[in-house]
């Protein structure tokens, strides 16, 4: 601490030494946020489905995605992404995920949406296995922090089915 | 800067840093605005590089009492013998 060099370098190392044990507290106090976020989707209409000519099964709807995730945000996040996708077991995999949908939420106030639109992504299946078969629709979300851990959860809507036949 | 100056400039500089950062979290706490946090660090830094930077007179009140050439003469400083340190370091080559 004998020269103007020694005290500037030392101020500022232990700035931001500082400065990274603020962001380890920022992240910390997203631990204390217990969101309570509501989804639900509605299956509009089966537009059209059908077999491929490589013998997979592919199917097009409208969905109407409606969600308040603006308890997700604390002072501390970024953005959240978040995608619905369609989840069903068929003989060959015990879990089948297919993503429909995705977004990105810059900020709480578009944190609460309702939102009208075909698959955004095409449905098909490893296979031909979607005949009246049952699937849950997930919508996953994964909160981006400005600074620290991420979090990721979901919501799982159940009892969904698609036509026994193609059309 | 003497020495009482220094010791003062760290502590300051230390407790000042902390303090900053303290105000600063909760104060993006409480507005949940983690932008306001930084800028109230920031702040809190510049501040503290004002105050504990320069050398301000405040860091020189101690000033080191130095003795007077012409007295340092008149006391020199004992000399060690130069048969003692011989005998020494042969010594210690034997025990080697």
């Amino acid at each position: 601490m004998h020269s103007f060099g020694h005290r500037a370098n030392a101020v500022a190392t232990f700035a931001v030494t500082i400065l990274a044990a603020m962001c380890f507290a920022a992240s910390f106090s997203d631990n204390f946020n217990t969101p309570s976020p509501t989804a639900s989707v509605k299956i509009l209409n089966i537009n059209w489905f059908q077999k491929e000519a490589n013998g997979n099964d592919e199917v097009s709807m409208t969905l109407n995605i409606s969600a308040d995730l603006s308890s997700l945000f604390t002072w501390n996040t970024k953005q959240v992404f978040v995608f619905v996708a369609a989840e069903y077991e068929t003989p060959h995999n015990a879990l089948n995920q297919v993503s429909l949908w995705d977004g990105i939420i810059p900020a709480k106030e578009h944190a609460k949406f309702l939102i009208h639109t075909t698959n955004k992504y095409r449905f098909i299946d490893q296979g031909s296995n979607l005949k009246g078969k049952e699937f849950n629709l997930t919508m996953h979300w994964h909160i981006m922090p400005k600074t620290g851990k991420m979090f990721a959860d979901k919501i799982v809507m159940t009892g969904y089915r698609l036509p026994e036949q193609y059309r | 800067m003497d020495w009482q100056g220094q010791k003062r400039a760290e502590m300051l500089m230390q407790v000042l840093l902390v303090a900053s950062a303290v105000a600063a979290f909760l104060a993006g706490y409480v507005r949940a605005d983690f932008q306001f946090m930084l800028l109230v660090y920031a702040a809190g830094v510049v501040l503290t590089a004002l105050v504990t930077v320069p050398n301000w007179p405040f860091f020189n009140r101690n000033p080191l009492k130095w003795l007077d050439a012409a007295e340092a003469e008149r006391h020199p400083r004992p000399q060690v013998s130069a048969g003692a340190a011989a005998g020494g370091k042969k010594k210690s080559g034997k025990n080697k």
